[in-house]
């Protein structure tokens, strides 16, 4: 599905991240392989450091945190909140929306919308749609769009398929009204189908929790996990993006009319260096165009690696400067879609760590 | 050996395979060499393969076999 947007822009992006890191080497133990295996699989994938939150923080902890740091260094006022969409996997309970603890936990005011969107790999872009949907409203100036997973809990550590890779993370972006943006294009596909590629089994109605599913078994590749954990088919998400991801990024290009050859950054969701790569090669898309070094120093935090991977890789540039990027999430769902904009002149672009 | 073959000894460390070759049964073979050949079937020769397919195929011949019936 093809959507197009006018007058609206980002104005401020800021990433929050854990403080502790841990190294590849410290889970090796966990895993049921010879350690020079292990280590076969961080050269070739591209594991190295990843962050993780201690055990006690959720979701809206980090992003009140977020949100009053901003509000600390008069980056936000908390009256100009007319919408507070939040997409997680990871919310603090399965009912209210974690979206309305955060407007109570901040004070803020009544006179707005508080929405809770369970997305994953995907998130930011949803997000974005999400949130330039509601700007055409007159009386929405302003959404704070937050992402915010934290799935090492929900990870098994005896698990080498997904353990390596997974980082948690929050990031808060601001989004309003530009009477003289540029168009922004997007599309958006979703397969349901193959729902169960990336998923975890037990904790909703369907299975709820029990001892039983706490309890760790051994699959044919021999990894430990529960049904409680987070279980990827990580062939059919490898082949998933290779095969539709390209053609998603020509698709929008033709939409906009624009020449890839002149978008300065594709700034993508990051599920490894290795998949990354490979796609950006399938693309021809020059690797230094595409940063794919989320993973081995901070870790996927599903969506939230999009607003990382600009951050990270530009962060104040973006005050000064601006770029035509193309950004696009692919996973949990299916869901995989893009967005064509141009990214810069913003009040704030860093990231902090959860202290 | 022809490419593929040169290219599967690679990825499974070893000197040269051959047609009757189990592809389980090499010491290197795991989930992650699995996603190299994986890998290497779409970026090489665009074709997908699944883990499950390939593991099906039992033999390097046969994978061989699946790879020239495939390519376009």
């Amino acid at each position: 599905m093809n959507l197009k947007f006018q007058n609206k822009r980002i104005s401020g992006i800021l990433t929050v991240l854990p403080s502790k890191e841990m190294a590849f080497e410290d889970n090796i133990h966990n895993y049921n392989f010879l350690p020079q295996q292990s280590l076969k699989l961080k050269k070739v994938m591209g594991y190295d450091k990843h962050r993780v939150f201690e055990d006690n923080v959720c979701t809206s902890d980090v992003c009140v945190y977020g949100l009053e740091y901003l509000f600390d260094k008069n980056l936000l006022k908390k009256d100009d909140i007319d919408a507070l969409l939040l997409l997680t996997q990871s919310p603090d309970y399965l009912m209210p929306p974690t979206s309305s603890v955060i407007q109570g936990r901040l004070g803020l005011k009544q006179d707005m919308l508080c929405m809770d969107i369970m997305q994953g790999c995907a998130s930011f872009e949803v997000g974005l749609i999400t949130a330039f949907s509601l700007l055409e409203q007159d009386a929405i100036k302003k959404v704070v769009l937050l992402n915010a997973d934290i799935l090492s809990k929900k990870v098994s550590k005896r698990d080498r398929n997904s353990y390596p890779l997974i980082g948690d993370a929050a990031s808060v972006t601001i989004i309003e009204k530009e009477p003289d943006g540029q168009a922004i294009y997007a599309n958006i596909k979703m397969d349901g189908t193959n729902c169960n590629a990336l998923m975890i089994p037990a904790g909703g109605l369907r299975m709820p929790s029990t001892a039983e599913t706490a309890v760790l078994a051994e699959d044919e590749n021999g990894n430990f996990r529960a049904l409680d954990h987070l279980v990827m088919k990580g062939d059919a998400v490898f082949n998933f993006v290779q095969t539709e991801v390209p053609p998603m990024i020509e698709s929008l290009m033709a939409f906009a009319g624009f020449d890839i050859e002149l978008v300065d950054y594709f700034m993508f969701h990051q599920p490894n260096k290795f998949m990354l790569q490979k796609l950006a090669d399938k693309m021809k898309v020059p690797r230094e165009k595409m940063p794919c070094n989320i993973v081995e120093n901070f870790g996927n935090a599903s969506g939230v690696t999009v607003p990382t991977a600009i951050t990270f890789n530009l962060g104040e540039q973006l005050i000064d400067n601006s770029y035509m990027m193309c950004l696009a999430g692919f996973g949990v769902g299916l869901t995989w879609s893009s967005i064509l904009m141009r990214v810069g002149n913003l009040d704030f672009c860093k990231m902090i760590d959860y202290l | 050996m022809n490419e593929f073959y040169e290219k599967l000894a690679e990825i499974l460390e070893v000197d040269e395979v051959h047609d009757d070759d189990i592809i389980t049964d090499f010491d290197q073979w795991d989930s992650l060499s699995a996603l190299s050949v994986i890998a290497m079937f779409d970026s090489d020769y665009g074709i997908t393969i699944s883990a499950e397919e390939l593991v099906n195929h039992k033999t390097v011949g046969a994978l061989n076999s699946f790879l020239n019936n495939n390519l376009k």
